[in-house]
């Protein structure tokens, strides 16, 4: 399953595979440009006895980085995930319970975090786990000259002024998450959350295509 | 009754309090707690200070110690900062390895040195390739009241701006190192960043939360400023936050940022008299 982005946006190619694994119950693999990631679902499963809330589901992400135990920037990565997710699913639904989420990630050639929260809203989409609204995100970084770029890639990044990660809500288009790197003006700021949330858009109509083949599929 | 009220139903009694814009410490919505600042805390450090935030206590010292720098950075030296929450500040950590809020702390207030820019580690370097200043920054929290990288922000750039450095001769050809005591220098602090926190309560913002109101709330959001720039808006997901109040929240940042680096002056300046 392939989809070419909408060229305008600029953003780097956006592929993915629903369903790749057996055993969790929602399984992706998503990439955008050379960046990959792999996340799967499991939920809603049985709970260690310490975690379990008794009005809802307790939500578990976990990180894992390519080579090597997670690392104190993985585990920022690890919370930005964990607090999108806790806040898109209904998880008052499932008390006494748990939803394992697993990202595995394939290759960071920069962007991972957003390419990471796409997967999560896929994988969840694929889970079939009820949620208040789906994500998004994108990102974007702002050259010295202060040109704003969709997307970058690592080469980019490294010379980079500023780079913003956003994740947006697909109800109300509310800002969910957002990280930033670097130093800038409200004004680049704004810019950059008026781009990224056009960019957002695109990826709102990704999933419904991707969703919508993976069903015709199954018939 | 409020007590018992208040721990049976955490969200509505707080609800009904913010409902007539007040809080249950008596604040307003958008009200900061005050801020207390000490240095030279620590006798035996380099640099130390204490800030207080309300409640909220964190503790600051940097050790400086001598080291050959990195081979790829030839020219600079480190600063290395550790945010450590023992479990004595708060119920929510217990003993052993660090708990995943000190390590994104620590990792979050590694990256704001960086972008900020507000230390050059090319002063830390002695002699290029040889020898340069290594810098540990402890930040200890002593009680956890909410805000806690606020604090951190506060307490390490203020223990920064009260170091000071003996003088260091270096002799290349027998490596030997001579400390001249008597020779203290400061670091140069090229800016000040500092931040603020809001928590996301249902449809409010809640300026400077305290431990309980960001227990309840449905999510954080972190704004740095340094010069009237941006450093950093961090906020770690939650509930979906509209573009209007996020603005407002800037530009009240930008405002309560005037307050504590004068704040942050003034202590530093009465140490130097």
């Amino acid at each position: 399953m392939e989809v070419e982005n909408n060229t305008n946006l600029l953003m780097r190619d956006v592929n993915c595979k629903l369903g790749i694994f057996t055993r969790p119950d929602g399984s992706v693999f998503i990439s955008q440009g050379e960046t990959a990631v792999v996340v799967g679902i499991y939920g809603p499963i049985e709970v260690k006895l310490h975690k379990m809330l008794i009005n809802k589901a307790s939500v578990e992400t976990h990180y894992c980085p390519k080579s090597g135990t997670p690392g104190i920037s993985d585990k920022l990565c690890e919370s930005i995930l964990h607090n999108v997710c806790e806040a898109a699913l209904v998880s008052t639904l499932y008390p006494r319970s748990s939803i394992l989420i697993i990202i595995q990630e394939m290759q960071n050639r920069g962007g991972i975090l957003s390419c990471a929260v796409n997967g999560c809203c896929l994988a969840l989409l694929n889970a079939g786990t009820d949620m208040k609204f789906l994500f998004a995100s994108s990102s974007c970084g702002l050259d010295d000259e202060g040109n704003f770029h969709l997307d970058p890639d690592n080469l980019f990044l490294e010379k980079a002024t500023a780079s913003f990660i956003f994740v947006f809500d697909s109800v109300g288009k509310g800002l969910i998450a957002s990280h930033t790197s670097g130093s800038f003006n409200l004004a680049q700021y704004q810019n950059a959350l008026e781009l990224c949330k056009k960019a957002s858009e695109g990826i709102f109509d990704f999933y419904k295509c991707m969703i919508k083949k993976d069903l015709q599929d199954k018939i | 009754m409020a007590k018992q009220f208040k721990s049976l139903h955490p969200t509505k009694f707080y609800r009904d309090y913010l409902n007539h814009d007040i809080r249950p410490d008596g604040r307003l919505i958008s009200k900061f707690r005050p801020v207390i600042i000490n240095i030279g805390s620590i006798a035996t450090a380099d640099g130390s200070a204490l800030v207080r935030i309300g409640k909220t206590t964190v503790i600051c010292g940097i050790k400086a110690e001598l080291c050959p720098p990195k081979s790829e950075r030839p020219n600079e030296g480190f600063l290395i900062c550790n945010v450590d929450l023992p479990p004595l500040c708060s119920s929510k950590f217990r003993p052993g390895p660090p708990s995943d809020l000190a390590q994104i702390t620590t990792r979050f207030l590694a990256d704001l040195i960086l972008n900020s820019a507000c230390i050059d580690l090319k002063d830390l370097c002695i002699v290029k390739e040889k020898l340069v200043w290594c810098l540990y920054a402890d930040i200890i929290c002593l009680d956890h009241d909410g805000c806690i990288i606020d604090a951190c922000l506060l307490v390490l750039l203020t223990a920064l701006k009260t170091v000071r450095l003996p003088g260091v001769e270096y002799d290349a050809a027998i490596d030997k190192k001579t400390i001249n005591e008597d020779e203290q220098k400061s670091l140069s602090i090229y800016n000040t960043p500092v931040s603020t926190t809001y928590a996301m309560f249902e449809d409010k913002v809640i300026t400077d939360p305290t431990a309980e109101e960001e227990e309840i709330s449905s999510g954080l959001l972190t704004i740095v400023v340094k010069n009237k720039e941006l450093c950093s808006i961090h906020k770690p997901g939650g509930s979906p936050l509209s573009e209007e109040k996020l603005y407002d929240c800037i530009s009240e940042t930008i405002n309560h940022a005037d307050l504590l680096i004068t704040l942050i002056n003034t202590a530093v300046a009465e140490q130097n008299d």
